[in-house]
């Protein structure tokens, strides 16, 4: 009869663990399958979506810009510690007699989603050291990295560079509205000088990185830039800018996503989206956890 | 070996956090004590969010503590009428702790909060603990008798109206006690992510004055369904239990408190609780120090949120 009664209980606890792990992916997992491609493509996750592009030719100039990344889609999984990716790039009606002569210039910004960040400022109220303050920014990319053929000053004029938002002294983001506390211009700069510092250090915003631009023919070039570990999943876009003579010829762009995959992408839709059951299961398993490995120690423990 | 933490967003070294389970687990089971009150300001010295720290403690505490309360079950050690009466002021104080944590992370000083309160507790604690073991060992040294404690006598608590009887403890008090001891130690558990047993232990001897046969039973009863309701709580209104954390910890933990207990059985009582206050104090010093000590960098980024 116990031992009946144990086995029903474990049964039961069996399934409330299957039932609680399977609910929210099943529908995800089926919408994979799917949309999954005949043939995987290693380290691209299954459904790769077509990607957005968009290419601009200056007026009056013959040549035009193409590009592409190594890996539309990067899949975030429990493993995941940081990863490279490669924009190889092509210039339509290259008029440069070899690829050391330096006839164009390149400059390739990659960009994440652009969110909204709160930053805090620590000041010291009565001995301790508290956030006392904060701004919101919205329009602050997750992610943002430039590289180019030489020094960027000396490739684009000053107002172009803040025109096309390269370097990070020309990232756009701005104070959201609404902010209960009037902000002076001399606030505004240290915070936002505040931003870029915290994402430099984490390794998250790059533009020192110059003479990363290499081309390898008359037409093409090739460049890479290195994502870390702790950069944010979502959305990203690549854009590649063609100048001669600080005159910007052409410019391309095109998008590509970080995207969370396996237990890691299943997990956090889990927590996030049911995050009672999510709880649950998280109580069952320390329950099951606490039990066994109490019940595997009666029988053979070091004591 | 790295894995990526789905909750606390980073990736994390899994040999480190076990090492980490394994240490606190043997830890507590030498000392015979909860180790939340360890575990949590270890997670938050290796960079994981405070508050993921103290969401993912409760469920590491459920699993530290579930197999020692149904053995205490087995036993009759369980008061369970205290018991409900504890966690029912307890799933108050979790509620409430929750929504604090919620206010504090708005406003971007959870993280301050909980070293706060941690140097509070702490500091008393190993203070009392040093003072107590080292009178201990001194008096041990001179060869006298070490006193029990004394026990029988009444207090203003007796006097409390809404009287009820507990058959298990033999108490007929007020529960009024009970619950506001219940609903401060559910605060706890929410806000720092311990189970409380270091305050509801000596509270149940020297506050309630109950047998002490019954008083780790009880105690540990109420802090398997309190943790397990409040790590359901912290996972639907902060997102901050990390399940995958909370594993690697518990499998460390359980298997570091089979040896620990091992070990603590050959140290004298006094000795051990030398080394603990010890201990306690040396992280209090930690959090004591990120508070008061001018910090390199003034600002801090946090993502989504309101301001």
């Amino acid at each position: 009869m116990l031992e009946f009664r144990r086995r029903r209980g474990i049964v039961a606890f069996l399934s409330v663990l299957t039932v609680g792990l399977l609910a929210p992916g099943v529908s995800e997992t089926l919408a994979q399958k799917r949309k999954a491609p005949p043939v995987p493509v290693a380290e691209e996750a299954p459904g790769v979506r077509r990607p957005e592009v968009k290419r601009e030719q200056q007026p009056g100039a013959k040549e035009f810009v193409e590009a592409t990344v190594s890996k539309r889609t990067i899949a975030v999984t429990s493993s995941f510690n940081g990863t490279e990716i490669f924009i190889f790039g092509a210039i339509g009606g290259s008029q440069q007699p070899s690829a050391e002569s330096g006839y164009y210039d390149v400059v390739v910004v990659v960009e994440g989603a652009p969110s909204r960040a709160v930053v805090r400022r620590k000041s010291n109220v009565a001995g301790l050291w508290l956030n006392t303050s904060s701004v919101a920014f919205d329009n602050v990319p997750t992610f943002y990295a430039m590289t180019s053929t030489r020094p960027v000053d000396e490739i684009a004029t000053e107002s172009d560079r803040a025109l096309y938002g390269i370097g990070l002294d020309h990232l756009k983001f701005t104070p959201a509205v609404g902010q209960s506390v009037p902000l002076s211009n001399e606030d505004i700069k240290s915070y936002r000088a505040a931003i870029i510092r915290l994402k430099s250090n984490a390794g998250l915003y790059v533009d020192k990185k110059q003479f990363g631009v290499t081309f390898t023919g008359k037409s093409i070039f090739l460049a890479s830039v290195v994502l870390p570990a702790n950069v944010s999943v979502g959305p990203f876009w690549t854009r590649v800018y063609l100048f001669r003579e600080e005159k910007l010829l052409s410019s391309f762009s095109v998008s590509h996503t970080l995207e969370r995959e396996g237990l890691e992408r299943y997990l956090h839709a889990f927590a996030y989206r049911l995050p009672t059951l999510y709880g649950f299961t998280t109580v069952v398993i320390a329950l099951g956890a606490g039990l066994a490995a109490s019940a595997a120690f009666r029988r053979s423990g070091p004591a | 070996m790295t894995f990526y933490l789905p909750v606390a967003e980073m990736s994390a070294n899994i040999l480190l956090f076990l090492a980490m389970g394994g240490a606190v687990g043997f830890l507590s089971g030498m000392f015979g004590v909860g180790g939340g009150f360890l575990m949590t300001p270890l997670l938050i010295f290796a960079g994981i969010p405070a508050a993921v720290a103290v969401g993912t403690g409760a469920a590491q505490i459920l699993a530290a503590s579930v197999s020692g309360a149904v053995a205490q079950w087995r036993r009759r050690n369980v008061d369970v009428k205290m018991g409900t009466v504890l966690l029912i002021g307890g799933l108050v104080g979790s509620v409430l702790g929750v929504e604090m944590v919620r206010l504090l992370r708005h406003h971007g000083l959870f993280d301050v909060a909980v070293a706060a309160c941690y140097v509070i507790f702490l500091g008393v604690i190993g203070l009392l603990m040093l003072i107590e073991s080292t009178n201990t060992i001194r008096q041990v040294r001179a060869g006298r008798v070490v006193a029990g404690r004394r026990s029988g006598q009444h207090n203003w608590v007796h006097g409390l109206p809404l009287k009820m009887r507990f058959h298990r403890s033999r108490l007929y008090i007020s529960a009024i006690t009970p619950l506001v001891l219940g609903l401060f130690v559910g605060l706890l558990v929410a806000i720092m992510g311990v189970g409380g047993g270091f305050i509801m232990v000596p509270a149940m001897i020297y506050l309630l004055r109950m047998p002490t046969n019954v008083v780790v039973g009880t105690s540990l009863f109420q802090i398997v369904f309190l943790t397990a309701a409040t790590t359901i709580l912290q996972a639907s209104v902060n997102f901050n239990v990390d399940v995958i954390l909370a594993a690697i910890l518990m499998v460390g933990g359980v298997v570091g408190a089979q040896f620990g207990a091992a070990a603590g059985e050959r140290l004298k009582g006094e000795e051990l609780r030398f080394l603990l206050a010890t201990f306690i104090l040396f992280v209090c010093a930690r959090f004591a120090w990120q508070l008061i000590a001018r910090p390199t960098e003034l600002y801090s980024i946090t993502g989504m949120g309101a301001f």
